[in-house]
């Protein structure tokens, strides 16, 4: 009972929880523009490689979606560069490990997308001539992203809150800085509260975009059917 | 006349199940050939062989003259981008529309021009207005195909197939799908095109249809034609047993001349 709320320390150094907020959203924004291609990468390699490649990638895929991301984080961190004899910074190491953890996640995505398109779609398209990469690139694709948005979504703030992670690696992001303010202040409560709050806005803002683009995508009225 | 068509010897199996066993057909240009016969009886997939969504088995399929893969009759190999340009030149409609849901009905008839054909803009607009015009769905082209009714989709379907100018059309019951009151209008539109003289391969159960605009109608049984010959012959006096029971089946309940003046 009785405690004083004191945010006036917290908003003092609301500078550093901003730029913690900004590497967040760098690592996230890394971790997505890589991943998200690699992710189709690796599903068109899963769905429709020879043998030799498609069971090597589901190794992969399955693997990175069956370890800890933290572990991960670690291997490329520490491990990796004792292997490869480089250096690697945190922020390196987190856009790799994000990007590729990423990727195995959003290969299920493109795959489940890809696979819920109606036999009839590659049959027409097939029929007129077209071959397979322009029936993915015309045809299926389009219509399997717009079912996909809302998965898409979901990952992609999954990927954001991972990336909480990368303190442990000493990568200033949002939640590192905000530890650090809290430790030195001990306004813990103050402190994480803004915090989450932080976080809790830019997903609520990216979730209402999506909701408008959801929208918009369906305004041909195959998503709700679909 | 010239044969748009050529099909010899062709064979299809689903592992040990033989659907096609040797068919010989030939279809000349401008001619309407009608294929009935039984469920499971290989119509579609006959059909289908012919532009290659399925590989036959066996033989050989010639179009316009240009032998379609290489090798004998016995054992043929293709190379993917062959059958892309062969199916490019033949058009197929099939039972469930398929129209592309995320493109308007302009679009759709525009895509196989503008991505197979490689036409320029221009030339795909022209041919997309001309084909719509003559399904009569010139004024839908901005529409979406969930906003149409089944018989407006499928005579997009036509027109988007038509557009690739070809050959020779395929059609998959395609009016199978369809409400009975929606029938009319697609029926129509093929008796326009066989009017016109395009080459049609047709498998349908409408057999009154069958009876006015097929040059010949083939009865598949088993996967061999059975018995053919113009519609006179294979509806009105068939002469097999097979045949005589298919049309009692689809017989069995009919209207007399309905009085509607
Ligand atoms: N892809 C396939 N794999 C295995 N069997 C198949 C395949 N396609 C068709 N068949 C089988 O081949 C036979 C002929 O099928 P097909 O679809 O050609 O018949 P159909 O005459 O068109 O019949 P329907 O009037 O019902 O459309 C059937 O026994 C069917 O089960
Ligand atoms: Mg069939």
């Amino acid at each position: 009972m009785g405690y004083e709320w004191d945010f006036a320390i917290v908003f003092r150094d609301f500078d550093l929880l901003l730029l913690g907020l900004v590497n967040t959203l760098k690592v996230t924004g890394f971790a997505l523009l890589f991943g998200v291609p690699l992710g189709l990468v690796l599903a068109l390699a899963r769905l429709y490689g020879v043998a030799i490649i498609r069971v090597p990638v589901g190794f992969v895929i399955e693997f990175l979606r069956s370890t800890p991301p933290i572990a991960q984080l670690f291997w490329f961190f520490f491990a990796m560069p004792l292997l490869l004899d480089i250096e690697i910074d945190p922020f390196e190491a987190a856009v790799i490990t994000f990007s590729l953890q990423s990727s195995a996640f959003f290969a299920e995505v493109f795959r489940g997308g890809i696979a819920s398109i109606d036999s009839g779609q590659w049959e027409a398209s097939k029929a007129l001539g077209m071959e397979r990469n322009a029936q993915l690139r015309r045809i299926i694709l389009p219509q399997a992203i717009k079912r996909m948005v809302p998965a898409f979504m979901e990952r992609a703030i999954e990927v954001m809150k991972t990336t909480t992670l990368v303190g442990t690696i000493s990568y200033a992001d949002l939640l590192y800085e905000a530890n650090s303010i809290a430790e030195e202040t001990y306004r813990y409560l103050e402190v994480f509260t803004v915090a989450a709050g932080m976080y809790f806005v830019v997903i609520f803002i990216c979730s209402m975009g999506v909701r408008h683009l959801e929208h918009y995508l369906g305004r041909t009225g195959e998503i709700t059917t679909g | 006349m010239t044969n748009v068509l050529e099909i010899k010897k062709l064979s299809k199996s689903f592992g040990d199940l033989k659907v096609l066993d040797a068919i010989d057909l030939t279809v000349s240009k401008g001619s309407t050939v009608v294929i009935i016969g039984a469920s499971g009886s290989g119509k579609s997939t006959l059909l289908r062989c012919v532009n290659f969504m399925e590989i036959p088995s066996a033989g050989q399929i010639v179009l316009q003259g240009d032998l379609i893969g290489s090798g004998t009759g016995e054992s043929m190999s293709y190379s993917d981008s062959e059958l892309a340009k062969m199916r490019a030149r033949v058009g197929m409609v099939f039972q469930h529309f398929n129209l592309f849901p995320h493109m308007t009905v302009k679009q759709n008839v525009m895509e196989g021009p503008r991505t197979v054909l490689k036409c320029n803009t221009a030339e795909c607009e022209r041919r997309a207005d001309r084909y719509l015009e003559k399904v009569g769905l010139g004024w839908k082209a901005d529409a979406y195909p969930s906003h149409l009714s089944g018989g407006q989709q499928q005579r997009v379907a036509i027109a988007r197939a038509l557009a690739m100018e070809p050959e020779v059309m395929l059609f998959d019951e395609a009016t199978s799908a369809l409400d009975p009151e929606l029938v009319g209008e697609v029926l129509q539109t093929m008796k326009e095109l066989a009017d016109d003289g395009m080459t049609m391969l047709i498998v349908t159960h409408e057999l009154g249809f069958a009876y006015t605009v097929a040059d010949r109608v083939l009865f598949l049984s088993e996967g061999k034609i059975l018995e053919q010959g113009d519609p006179e012959a294979v509806l009105i006096n068939p002469k097999q047993e097979a045949t005589k029971n298919f049309l009692r089946g689809h017989g069995s309940f009919r209207l007399p001349e309905p009085n509607l003046d």
